[in-house]
């Protein structure tokens, strides 16, 4: 399997995380959606380092796995924030920037 | 270059611009009255004495020139002075006339409070300064910067009391109109400029002499500058202003709208008399609007009963006279016109001020048997009437048959015809003001002055200048009765019998209707009819102005209005309704929730995929 | 057809199979428990690629921590709220219109450009390699890292600090 099949495999995860995101309305499920972005990143980070016999996308992901779950403590600590004071966790309901 | 009149001419000019920094500067001094007129009388008579020593001393053309704008190569502008024959006699009469109204001023104006007496000598000061850099202006630009001074120092002359109205009307419409022509002579002068590409009258007059100067557009040039002096020397239909600025003190209109400011505008065309010659067409207008304005000035003179009036309108009869010969292409003889012109109208005026001083009105039916009251000032008024009106032996004799001669020379049998009219009606009103004021009955006169006292004869103070004034008139006119100056142009030998005959009948005319009573006034009046009532409103001159400016303001403003209403805020409105109708349709696009902010950041990637999808 | 082609085949159809759980499913629990079943296909994909060590910290972070965090979240606010939180989808059209649309631009870019087909051999082996970046070329990055998990430890427990 060359490095066209797991650039692919990554791009169809990627869109369908970008889908999540799109359409989901509870803010539990957005963030899933992005996990499932990033995922597809860190496939991708993966497959040229090992293609190319070259460490460093490997340190990356590293490094990007470590990110993301920074950001998914502080997303949901941010949920449920969002959560006591406006008794809420759908994202449709926060749209106080409405035009 | 140097020459020991240098520092001569520089005191004349300077002494009373040092006066009135005195004045301006120390405020103590300005506001002690007497002696600020003290200050600014010693400033004149410095003058005086150092143009009487120019003028004998000069024997050829003096000029100093000190840069003043720089430029490239050499100066744009400079400032300095050019003496010679004729600004050096300039300067004597401005000089002359300038130090005796003030002289004079210290009797007429003792009933005001120091300080604005003070201010008075500082204007004077002030006005001397303008008009002798004026007179001595090498060049243009120096010449428009003192033209502007002394329209400067006649608007604030003229509202001397500012807080009447009529004044402070006055001081600001002799302001617009003269600055109405100042705008023409701007625009002549850039023009000129850019004709010849330089400002300097010496050097002007080199290339006119060389033929260097091309006469495609001069014509413009010429024209836009006599308009400046049509301003300044009050020709039709600019002369509007200077009746009204009789408003200002009698010394004042002495001084400055009759001898010295007014003939700003003569002077000046003596002086380019040389370019005006290349511009025939400009100098025939010149002169028929001279001529035209003589006749029309005398005719309103006749109807008018304020003594200042009449000489108001004499003295813009007078400048006509000047014009027309200048017109005519004698410019010589209007320069000696408006010499003899400016002694005796100075004398008429200080002498009219004595009156209005000593009766406290300016309504000559109101005055009446003065000459037993005040025999001097009837004696020297006297003098100067028989100078405007031209009769052997007095001043105005020789240089107003010279006019006459000149325009006759010209082939101008048009504005000749005019001037001799004028020259009649001149005699007649004149007599008519003479007659009514000084002889007749005594009027009864209580009221209106210092409870009651009678007239009498003026001060010293004032008395001291008319008798100069009339001293000097008599002797121009002695000694150019007999002396006939060399001319460039014949007099015809009928003309010195015919000009003095005119002015004898116009003399005779009133002797007989106001004197003897022979001719009834009013069926004088009534034989002239229709022309004495248009001359009674002034020839609706200015209600012509009135409805004009009124007339095109109205229509300006209508047009500026719909501009305004329809275009320029419409396409604000349409702009702002465009601007609210946006907004009101793209709000809708601000859903306010994340996920299509999402949608749209990943529809805004794709469109950029799709757009670089050939470059990868 | 070898046994890596058809690992990968089984691998790939796990994982779409799971990402598309995550974003249809209807029960919000569901979707998390279908995430962590993506998240251990990556971690088997990254098996494939040789890279154990991350096969191990996507399994043990993420399948493990992250997916034990959501969890907890999704049941401390339905305890606070009392009720199941919905779980539904918007503009599922529109929305996969775009994803569709960014997915085919993607692979038609991917088709016209020459990939490497054969792996180039690792110097050595890959965890120690991973070792030897990280406290060398890396290092700085690593202990900035370190700072950023430390600040977002805390702001997480500020935000969701109990009420006073």
């Amino acid at each position: 399997m060359g490095l066209y099949a797991y650039l692919s495999l990554a791009a169809v995860v990627f869109s369908i995380g970008l889908f999540g995101v799109m359409t989901r309305r509870n803010t539990v499920g957005i963030l899933l959606g992005i996990e499932l972005m990033l995922n597809a990143v860190n496939i991708n980070l993966v497959a040229f380092s090992r293609f190319h016999g070259e460490v460093t996308g490997m340190v990356l992901t590293v490094f990007a796995i470590c990110i993301t779950v920074a950001e998914v403590a502080l997303g949901l600590s941010i949920v449920i924030l969002l959560f006591r004071t406006r008794r809420t966790a759908m994202a449709d309901h926060v749209d106080w920037l409405k035009g | 270059m140097d020459s020991p009149l240098d520092p001569l001419v520089l005191a004349v000019v300077l002494a009373p611009v040092s006066a009135f920094m005195l004045l301006a500067l120390v405020a103590p001094l300005r506001r002690s009255g007497r002696p600020a007129a003290v200050v600014s009388i010693l400033g004149a008579a410095t003058a005086f004495v150092s143009a009487v020593l120019v003028w004998r001393g000069l024997d050829a053309p003096l000029q100093r020139v000190w840069t003043w704008l720089p430029d490239a190569n050499g100066a744009l502008a400079s400032v300095g002075f050019l003496a010679d024959e004729q600004s050096s006699v300039m300067l004597l009469l401005v000089t002359l006339v300038s130090l005796l109204v003030q002289i004079y001023s210290l009797g007429y104006l003792s009933d005001e409070p120091a300080p604005g007496i003070g201010r008075y000598y500082a204007y004077q000061s002030l006005f001397a300064f303008s008009m002798l850099g004026l007179v001595v202006a090498p060049n243009l630009v120096q010449l428009f910067v003192c033209w502007e001074l002394v329209g400067l120092c006649s608007y604030l002359l003229i509202g001397f009391w500012y807080r009447k109205p009529s004044a402070a009307r006055a001081a600001v419409k002799a302001f617009w109109t003269t600055k109405a022509g100042d705008v023409g002579l701007l625009i002549g002068i850039v023009l000129l400029w850019r004709h010849t590409g330089t400002f300097d009258f010496a050097e002007l007059r080199q290339l006119v002499d060389g033929g260097l100067v091309g006469i495609d557009g001069l014509a413009l040039i010429t024209f836009c500058i006599y308009l400046g002096a049509a301003g300044k020397s009050a020709q039709f239909p600019l002369h509007v202003w200077l009746p009204d600025a009789m408003e200002g003190p009698t010394p004042v209109s002495a001084l400055i709208h009759a001898a010295t400011m007014v003939t700003a505008g003569v002077y000046l065309l003596v002086r380019m008399a040389f370019l005006f010659a290349l511009t025939p067409d400009v100098l025939l207008l010149v002169a028929w609007v001279g001529a035209g304005t003589a006749l029309m000035a005398a005719m309103l003179a006749c109807a008018q009963n304020d003594i200042k009036r009449v000489l108001a309108y004499s003295t813009v009869s007078q400048l006509g006279y000047m014009m027309t010969a200048i017109g005519a292409g004698f410019a010589s003889a209007g320069f000696f016109h408006l010499l003899t012109h400016g002694v005796f109208k100075a004398l008429l005026f200080l002498g009219a001020g004595a009156v209005i001083h000593a009766v406290g009105t300016n309504d000559i039916t109101r005055m009446g048997g003065l000459a037993r009251r005040m025999p001097q000032t009837m004696v020297v008024f006297l003098v100067g009437t028989l100078s405007l009106a031209g009769l052997p032996l007095f001043g105005g004799f020789l240089s107003k048959e010279e006019v006459l001669a000149a325009v006759w020379d010209g082939g101008m049998t048009g504005p000749f015809v005019f001037l001799l009219v004028a020259a009649f009606l001149t005699a007649f009103y004149m007599f008519r003001v003479v007659f009514l004021a000084f002889f007749g009955p005594e009027t009864s006169r209580e009221s209106e002055h210092g409870g009651g006292h009678a007239p009498h004869d003026a001060p010293w103070s004032m008395s001291l200048p008319l008798w100069a004034l009339a001293l000097a008139s008599m002797a121009i006119g002695v000694y150019f009765t007999f002396h006939h100056p060399e001319t460039a142009f014949e007099a015809p030998g009928w003309l010195a019998p015919l000009a003095t005959g005119v002015a004898s009948g116009g003399v005779v005319l009133a002797w007989l209707t106001f004197q003897r009573k022979m001719i009834s006034a009013e069926a004088l009046a009534q034989a002239t009819g229709p022309l004495r009532t248009a001359a009674a409103r002034g020839f609706w001159v200015d209600e012509a102005f009135v409805a004009v400016y009124r007339g095109m303001l109205m229509a300006l403003a209508r047009i500026v209005g719909w501009i305004d209403r329809y275009i320029v805020d419409g396409v604000l409105n349409v702009v702002s309704a465009w601007t609210v109708s946006g907004g009101d349709g793209l709000r809708g696009i601000q859903t306010g929730k994340v996920q299509d902010y999402v949608l749209a950041l990943a529809a805004g990637v794709v469109a950029v995929m799709w757009w670089l999808r050939g470059a990868m | 057809m070898t046994l890596e082609v058809a690992g990968f085949w089984v691998l790939s159809l796990l994982l779409v199979g799971s990402a598309l759980g995550v974003v249809l499913t209807k029960n919000l629990f569901h979707s998390v428990l279908w995430l962590a079943l993506a998240l251990t296909g990556t971690a088997g994909v990254f098996l494939m690629l040789d890279a154990e060590f991350l096969a191990g910290v996507q399994i043990l972070l993420y399948a493990g921590g992250v997916v034990t965090v959501v969890v907890f979240a999704i049941v401390v606010t339905e305890r606070l709220v009392g009720t199941r939180l919905a779980h539904t989808s918007r503009r599922v059209l529109i929305g996969g219109g775009v994803a569709a649309l960014f997915l085919g631009i993607m692979l038609n870019s991917l088709s016209r450009i020459v990939l490497p087909t054969s792996r180039v051999p690792m110097e050595s082996d890959p965890t120690r390699l991973i070792g030897t970046a990280v406290m060398t070329r890396f290092i700085l990055p690593f202990e900035l890292l370190a700072v950023l998990l430390l600040v977002s430890l805390l702001a997480a427990s500020y935000l969701a600090r109990p009420e006073e």
